[in-house]
């Protein structure tokens, strides 16, 4: 077996791109741009390569690159993922020209992503935990640039969380990479079933899993490690978030798939728990989103609930064990569709943020009147996130659904654990239904209400945005219709292609995704929607003014957030006092030792002289006749002496007794 | 005997050089001297490791057991090639800085001479000459530390004199135990203990093996005799607490290696309390090191504090008594040189053109200086851990040490915890730095903003610092090579 060299290429490449436009970048700005696509582009199309080289050789081994080498390997998922990946990294790339126009420090920024996407490729391709951590953290520190490249005061902070989160979930992986390399002896992906099978120790091996989950977790935005998503996806700038929302939480996503479709191939306990979380996930991720007045916050918000969707159906392939076809498929197709949604979404609000320089719902209002381009774009993304039929998120919500259904058709009886699952069920299509009220939300605010103020002003915006990003625009919105009016021939050769990485296999006969009873849940979700939508969004969350119109008020209390009422005093006030004072008691304690010893030594009797020259010694002073025969220093001697006396006791003591 | 009579040379030949720089005043003279002396040397050291096998030389024997013998194995090598390179970039760094610290004949003599010291120390083959270099190591440092001949420099000059001798007595009072104890004291891979002599007496072997260990431990910042360290390291001149943090900290580990692998026995210390005494302090010391320094703002000092922290991961390292502990804690003596050399060179850096000796002064300071910042902070990347860089390697050998099932036990749970906890207070008290220095905020003043970058003799030495911790993580295969010869020969 050779290696393929296009994989390392596709890895390396970027690092060595970023390093190009930064320098190329000092001298000539265009030139620079002009690289950036090219290198883009070369890289999508060495992407799209990749599926040429499938079959023949599909794997490159560096032995010994940090001690346990770099594995990659090929097949449909770690492909599709590398195009997607590229693709996303292309069409921001493009739209970002005209987002940055006269900002500080694009070049180290378009350095620091290019420095991500070979990172972002190498976790992608990678064929074992190992390389996938290693590509983990250079992901991890070469985006913080990227988040904090606004240098405003709530981006300092966002990034903050972002990278405390990184780094704490890194390291807790880190301790459970350690542990499961322990255990099974081997990080290879395709090794791990295997190794996993002869364990015996099975506690050790979910503890170990656990703690690996962790990193994967934050980077995913998996409840309770969401909190850093919604504010350091809303302060980058659009461009970034789009890449963070679209392909680095995918990032999380793949460990999650590899920890869970692995070690625990059709283990319905661990599947049951990863569940769990996801369903909180997509249920906080919705719920904060619907109270959100910020466009970005909300998209972001939005993230976590749609990468919650995710995390059940990778829950779900393992409740399922075998039979888990519409899981897998669910899987994979509600990863790809969210992504290019959001990508739209994200693109959508770079260029609104271009000409009004804010994502303040109230002071956008009505901006998008008149704006055919923009209208569309974000209808397109409203309708593929809600699941709406003919529209691409419908297709993988309906998998995952009826991945959901299927399971709960098949318990015989009510058990509690039908009742969860009952529940979860119920959940789902309530989270469906939020995720369409607040692009309601978005969408009418922006498109429909009129502005109270400036109307006029807002449509006498006729260029709005510039021909290259308009082209990128409606390319983006317009693959979302395309993929989900056909999905036969779009999202199920994706599927049939990408389930092999998940051990699933094709469903025993095709799903019909427009039949009735699948249509009839996605009716239930809307309908839900509309309901909250009317009956609370437009009710409760909108307050009238001073001037009697009405705003979208922000009803969310500013306390109400996990990080800000636990992680952070507890982790940042709490622990570092406890532990500091602890520490600095331990610390001390030989400091104080010398000191009492010199005390001791140095002890000074009244008759002690110090000369100032030398203050560390200290004479008699010329002989004074004591006055008294016992003073003070006598009784210190007979103290002394009394110490020696019962250690000398004790000493005796310990002897006999022994 | 022995044939190794060329040992002397890398130990004499910088002693002798070194007076010879007294003599020296022109400046540029002087330089080129010291650089040449340098390099001539650890061109030397690299020729007789990698060109001879394990060479021994008596040079002198007072009586029976007592004899000044040098003995060169892999250990050793190891410890002399990574000294003396560390110490020719830190020099050669001195020559920009020392010129605002005033008397840099003093300086460059005493530095030279240390290195002779150290190269002996690194070459000793007995006991005893192990204690003789390790006390002349104290005394000849102790210029460089009360450099500046301040109050403070004076008091912490003192303060490290009197922990470091009441340290190497502690070894000591090992020294005459073993000398009755053992077959010899003359080093060799498995240790010198007679058993005969022992039966009965393990329990007071265990307790010079903890003195010992203890008193070694002064040196390298091991709890309870830790006090020094962050007292000292920050007072002296920028190189002088590089090389004080970076390397003379390791003199301490390599105390502790030969006690442990070539006076004692692995096999005799395993399981015992000795053992988890230390592996214990290690730990406690680990933890709290890590949590002074990310309460302390004074910046050098906060180094201080951390080396004191990742110091005892090598301790760690060494007493889970396996091979891939042993090759963690090597690693991790290499990568910790490296990365707190580079470290302390560009604090000094930022010291010798700005002045700022507090965290809180550096914000932008990276649009000033970009080219010392992006060594910090490669280096800071080491430290914590982040791969590829030369800390990870270390640390992953670590952890799956402890975590093997010849060591077990709870501890082996514990302490990659405790690595890890580390870990993050080590990324919590360097990053904020790196993120100040590169993201000001919004509001920073550009318009008067002026670029102070220092020159290529304070750059070079970091540049080449940051390559090494980088490539050596990505590329360590050589190196790991390297040291499964010395844990093969010991275990």
């Amino acid at each position: 077996m050779g290696n393929n060299y296009l994989i390392i290429a596709l890895v390396f490449f970027p690092f060595a791109a970023g390093i190009g436009s930064y320098i190329i970048g000092r001298f000539h700005q265009l030139a620079r741009d002009v690289f950036l696509y090219f290198a883009l582009a070369l890289e999508l199309t060495g992407a799209c390569c990749l599926f040429a080289t499938v079959g023949t050789v599909d794997s490159f081994v560096w032995e010994g690159f940090a001690s346990l080498g770099l594995h990659f390997k090929l097949d449909g998922f770690h492909i599709s993922m590398s195009i997607l990946a590229s693709f996303i990294w292309l069409m921001t790339t493009l739209v970002s020209k005209e987002y940055f126009k006269g900002a500080r420090g694009t070049n180290k920024y378009f350095m620091f992503i290019l420095f991500t996407l070979g990172a972002m490729q190498g976790v992608f391709l990678s064929n074992d935990l190992y390389t996938a951590f290693i590509f983990f953290e250079v992901m991890s520190f070469a985006s913080y640039p990227m988040v904090i490249q606004n240098e405003t005061e709530e981006a300092i902070d966002g990034s903050n969380s972002y990278l405390g989160f990184a780094v704490f979930g890194s390291l807790v992986s880190l301790m459970g990479l350690f542990m499961l390399q322990s255990i099974l002896g081997t990080l290879q992906i395709d090794q791990l079933i295997e190794a996993a099978s002869h364990v015996t120790n099975y506690a050790l091996l979910y503890v170990a899993s656990a703690l690996t989950l962790v990193g994967f977790g934050v980077k995913a935005g998996m409840f309770p490690l969401h909190t850093w998503l919604p504010q350091a996806h809303s302060v980058a700038p659009a461009p970034a978030s789009a890449m963070l929302s679209a392909v680095i939480t995918k990032a999380g996503i793949f460990g999650i798939i590899v920890v869970s479709c692995n070690i625990f191939l059709h283990d319905a306990q661990w599947g049951l728990a990863i569940v769990i979380f996801g369903t909180l996930s997509m249920v906080t991720g919705a719920i904060l989103a619907v109270f959100s007045n910020n466009i970005k916050r909300t998209f972001a918000c939005s993230s976590v609930s749609q990468l919650g969707f995710v995390i059940i159906a990778i829950g779900m392939q393992c409740i399922l064990g075998e039979h888990n076809a519409l899981a897998v498929r669910g899987t994979v197709l509600h990863m790809f569709n969210h992504s290019l949604l959001k990508l739209a979404l994200f693109m959508g609000a770079g260029v609104i943020y271009v000409c009004m320089h804010t994502f303040d719902l109230n002071k956008l209002r009505g901006f998008g009147r008149k704006k055919s381009v923009l209208w569309f774009v974000f209808g397109m993304g409203l309708l593929g996130l809600a699941g709406v039929p003919l529209f691409n998120g419908y297709i993988s919500k309906t998998l995952i659904h009826e991945s959901i259904v299927e399971y709960i058709g098949m318990m015989p009886e009510q058990t509690a654990f039908a009742g969860l699952m009952q529940t979860v069920e119920a959940l789902f299509t309530f989270s469906g239904g939020l995720t369409l009220a607040y692009m309601l939300k978005i969408f009418v605010a922006i498109f429909i209400e009129k502005n109270p103020d400036n109307q006029a002003k807002l449509d006498a915006k006729k260029t709005y945005m510039s021909k290259l990003t308009m082209g990128v625009m409606i390319v983006s919105g317009v693959i979302l219709p395309i993929i989900g009016t056909l999905p036969y021939w779009t999202q199920d050769l994706l599927a049939d292609t990408a389930q092999g990485f998940m051990h699933g296999h094709a469903p025993a006969s095709p799903v019909n995704y427009f039949s009735l009873i699948n249509l009839r849940g996605a009716a239930a979700s809307i309908a839900i929607g509309i309901i909250v939508y009317f009956l609370f969004i437009r009710v409760c969350l909108m307050k009238k003014n001073e001037n009697g119109i009405k705003i979208y008020a922000d009803v969310w209390p500013s306390w109400l957030s996990i990080e800000r009422m636990i992680y952070r005093p507890v982790l940042l006030r709490l622990l570092p006092f406890a532990s500091a004072l602890a520490a600095r008691t331990i610390y001390v304690a030989g400091d104080t030792a010398v000191r009492l010893f010199r005390k001791l030594l140095f002890f000074k009797s009244k008759d002690v002289f110090t000369p100032p020259t030398n203050h560390r010694f200290g004479t008699y002073d010329a002989p004074v006749q004591p006055k008294r025969i016992i003073n003070k220093s006598l009784a210190y001697s007979l103290l002394l002496f009394g110490v020696g006396v019962v250690a000398v006791m004790l000493y005796l003591m310990i002897i006999n007794a022994s | 005997m022995g044939d190794g009579i060329f040992l002397l040379i890398p130990i004499l030949f910088p002693m002798i050089a070194g007076l010879v720089i007294l003599a020296i005043g022109h400046r540029i003279a002087r330089q080129i001297y010291v650089g040449t002396v340098l390099v001539l040397n650890t061109i030397t050291v690299f020729l007789i490791s990698f060109l001879t096998e394990v060479s021994s030389f008596t040079l002198w024997k007072f009586s029976g057991s007592l004899s000044v013998m040098f003995r060169f194995d892999g250990t050793g090598k190891l410890f002399a090639c990574l000294i003396s390179t560390i110490w020719t970039v830190a020099c050669i760094y001195a020559f920009e800085y020392m010129k605002h610290e005033g008397k840099e004949k003093r300086y460059f003599a005493f530095a030279v001479m240390s290195l002779g010291v150290l190269m002996g120390l690194s070459m000793a083959g007995n006991l005893m000459t192990l204690y003789m270099f390790y006390e002349f190591m104290t005394l000849i440092t102790v210029p460089l530390v009360i450099h500046s001949q301040g109050r403070d420099a004076l008091k912490a000059g003192l303060k490290y004199l009197g922990y470091s001798v009441l340290g190497a007595g502690l070894t000591l009072i090992g020294f005459f135990f073993l000398n009755f104890y053992g077959t010899g004291t003359a080093f060799s891979e498995g240790g010198v203990l007679d058993l005969a002599k022992i039966a009965g007496n393990e329990n007071a072997l265990l307790a010079i093996f903890l003195v010992m260990m203890i008193g070694f431990g002064c040196k390298a910042g091991l709890m309870p005799l830790q006090a020094w360290l962050p007292t000292a390291h920050p007072v002296a001149p920028a190189p002088a607490s590089a090389v004080l943090s970076g390397i003379i900290t390791k003199a301490g580990i390599l105390g502790m290696i030969r006690v442990t692998f070539y006076v004692f026995n692995p096999d005799f210390l395993r399981g015992t309390w000795a053992q988890l005494t230390i592996v214990i302090l290690a730990l406690a010391t680990v933890f709290v090191g890590s949590m002074l320094a990310y309460k302390e703002q004074l910046l050098k000092k906060r180094l201080a504090y951390s080396t004191v922290s990742q110091v005892s991961y090598v301790i760690f390292g060494i007493m889970i008594l396996s091979p891939q502990g042993l090759s963690g804690a090597l690693l991790q003596v290499i990568f910790h040189a490296i990365s707190k050399n580079a470290l302390f060179l560009s604090v000094g850096a930022i010291i010798y053109k700005t002045g700022h000796i507090y965290v809180k002064d550096l914000k932008g300071i990276g649009k000033k200086m970009p080219i010392v910042m992006w060594c910090f902070t490669i280096a800071s990347l080491s430290l914590i851990g982040i791969p590829p860089t030369g800390g990870f390697v270390a640390k992953w050998d670590l952890a799956l040490g402890a975590l093997s099932p010849d060591y077990g036990g709870v501890l082996g749970y514990i302490g990659p915890a405790v690595l890890l906890v580390s870990a993050l207070l080590t990324a919590g008290y360097l990053l904020p730095i790196i993120r100040d220095a590169f993201y000001p905020g919004k509001d920073f003043d550009y318009e008067t903003l002026e670029k102070t970058e220092a020159n290529a003799y304070m750059t070079a030495p970091l540049i080449l610092l940051c390559i090494a911790v980088a490539g050596l993580g990505m590329f360590p295969m050589g190196l790991q090579q390297v040291i499964s010869g010395i844990t093969g020969a010991v275990m």
